[in-house]
């Protein structure tokens, strides 16, 4: 396990660190205007940020309250006897929940849980992880059949949640296995 | 959907709070006018006449927990200050006193932010020797706390979600975002377009290998995989227009369509989400990049086995469009 760790440790890093260094070396390979590339993309970073601030202020004040009235706690006592025969704490359920719904709400539950169990925790590893290797399922399927007005989409809402679910509860194994 | 969570939070903390705040005024929780029995011993005789005295207040742990109906113990002792005027005395504890569960919530409750010193009124004052006092100590009322709480709560959530959580996250985020879209404008997408597409082919049998539809596709779920989010929407939205040209039935989703839909719940992210990044921190995404990777492919392959299972139960199949239409061209020639 822990060969295990250190080599994912070291290969993360280089993902990382070739990402950051590669991509504009690359683009000076390729010719673009790199430093342009670079502030237009950063543009938008801006904008995105700035764009989900009242989805997250929402979703983190329904949140506080949620905690600060003792609902919460009730619910994740409540749900904790029944969670334990599958070995899923309780404390990950709100991002469970939220992640196909929401992508600006679930990151309002991620620093939610960041400032109630802190960034080591397990807890919110399992968040953060369920956040970055699931989608806004809800919201893509809306968009786009939407955008074709397709109205009867038989079984993609069943698919789309299969795929859903698999990531979220594997994400949820694969914290505790690597890291409790 | 999400309108009734959200509500459904704000009224369950409505109705938790008010729940709670009556219990305590049912139980009486916290005492409002009693007054808990304390002894109070002066640091020094001599300050005996003084207006403001430095003391200790002893609270016996027996008293204190049938007075409150607790199990919690107090400190051994106290130090505060004793103001005395003609007609009435009061007791003031430092900022920092670390005070056992109703006391706490008591001096939380009546104290401002900026001044979290805990005021007591001090009644039946009794001297029993030069330096040692009895008396009882009546804090002020504490009523439908949980109410003001739930408000507060929200106010400062709010308040912080701008201040200490999204704010911080623009620098990172215009960062990678920057960094991302180099690779973009680079071609990067592109390249990868190339290895996605021979694996593309088998899960839509539908889609003919050389359709526009194809090449829109194989560009949306490489953005996915590289996290380039702002380029994977448009062709996603554009792929989907492609496939409806090949649909036979407009209103009803083809199980290319669904595919497409299935891989995008979870598609494998190769590069660590920049969301991650900029909440989590750099270090703490590079220990969860593995199991993201994991999950992710995990989720994607049982988003495709789920697309394609469901496609075959006979209640999809009977809806799917180029089936429904080839069957009638079947009931067409039989009829001629």
């Amino acid at each position: 396990m822990e060969t295990i760790r250190a080599v994912v440790q070291v290969l993360s890093t280089v993902v990382i660190v070739a990402v950051i260094v590669g991509f504009p070396f690359y683009g000076i390979l390729k010719r673009v205007p790199v430093y342009e590339a670079f502030v237009e993309g950063g543009k938008e970073g801006f904008q995105i940020v700035i764009r989900i601030i009242p989805y997250m202020v929402g979703i983190l004040a329904a949140m506080a309250m949620f905690r600060a009235s003792g609902a919460m706690d009730f619910l994740i006592e409540g749900l904790r006897p029944l969670l334990r025969i599958v070995a899923i704490p309780p404390e990950i359920i709100p991002m469970a929940i939220t992640r196909p719904l929401t992508s600006a709400g679930s990151i309002g539950v991620l620093s939610d849980m960041i400032k109630t169990y802190g960034t080591s925790s397990t807890f919110v590893k399992m968040a953060a992880v369920i956040f970055g290797s699931s989608e806004t399922t809800f919201y893509v399927i809306a968009v786009y059949f939407g955008s074709v007005n397709v109205t009867k989409v038989r079984h993609a809402v069943a698919a789309g949640l299969v795929a859903e679910g698999a990531a979220i509860i594997s994400s949820i194994y694969l914290v505790k296995f690597m890291y409790s | 959907m999400l309108n009734y969570i959200w509500a459904g939070l704000i009224v369950c903390s409505l109705v938790f709070a008010l729940t709670r705040d009556v219990n305590d005024m049912r139980r009486d929780t916290y005492r409002n006018g009693a007054a808990l029995p304390v002894k109070i011993t002066l640091d020094s005789p001599a300050d005996a006449e003084k207006p403001s005295q430095a003391v200790h207040v002893v609270i016996d742990p027996a008293a204190y927990r049938s007075f409150y109906h607790v199990d919690d113990t107090p400190a051994e002792s106290y130090p505060a200050t004793l103001t005395k005027t003609s007609h009435h005395a009061e007791l003031r504890f430092p900022a920092d006193a670390t005070f056992p569960k109703p006391l706490a919530r008591i001096r939380d409750s009546t104290t401002p932010d900026d001044d979290r010193r805990l005021a007591a009124e001090v009644l039946m004052l009794n001297k029993i020797d030069p330096t040692t006092m009895t008396a009882g100590l009546k804090f002020a009322p504490v009523r439908f706390q949980t109410m003001a709480d739930i408000a507060n709560a929200a106010m400062i959530a709010a308040k912080d979600g701008v201040m200490k959580v999204a704010l911080p996250l623009i620098g990172v985020m215009a960062f990678w975002l920057g960094i991302t879209r180099i690779g973009e404008r680079a071609g990067l997408i592109a390249m990868f377009t190339k290895l996605v597409r021979p694996i593309l082919r088998p899960l839509f049998p539908e889609v003919p290998p050389n359709h526009p539809a194809m090449g829109f596709m194989a560009l949306n779920l490489t953005a996915n995989i590289l996290g380039m989010g702002n380029a994977a929407t448009p062709t996603g939205l554009k792929a989907m227009e492609e496939l409806q040209t090949l649909n036979p039935k407009k209103d009803t989703a083809t199980n290319a369509m669904v595919m497409l839909l299935a891989m995008h719940a979870s598609s494998i992210q190769l590069l660590p989400p920049a969301m991650v990044i900029a909440v989590m921190g750099l270090r703490a995404t590079n220990e969860l990049l593995m199991p993201i990777w994991l999950a992710s492919a995990f989720g994607l392959m049982m988003g495709i086995i789920a697309a394609k299972v469901f496609g075959l139960l006979p209640g999809y199949q009977r809806t799917d469009p180029n089936r429904v239409q080839a069957g009638a061209e079947v009931q067409l020639t039989e009829g001629q």
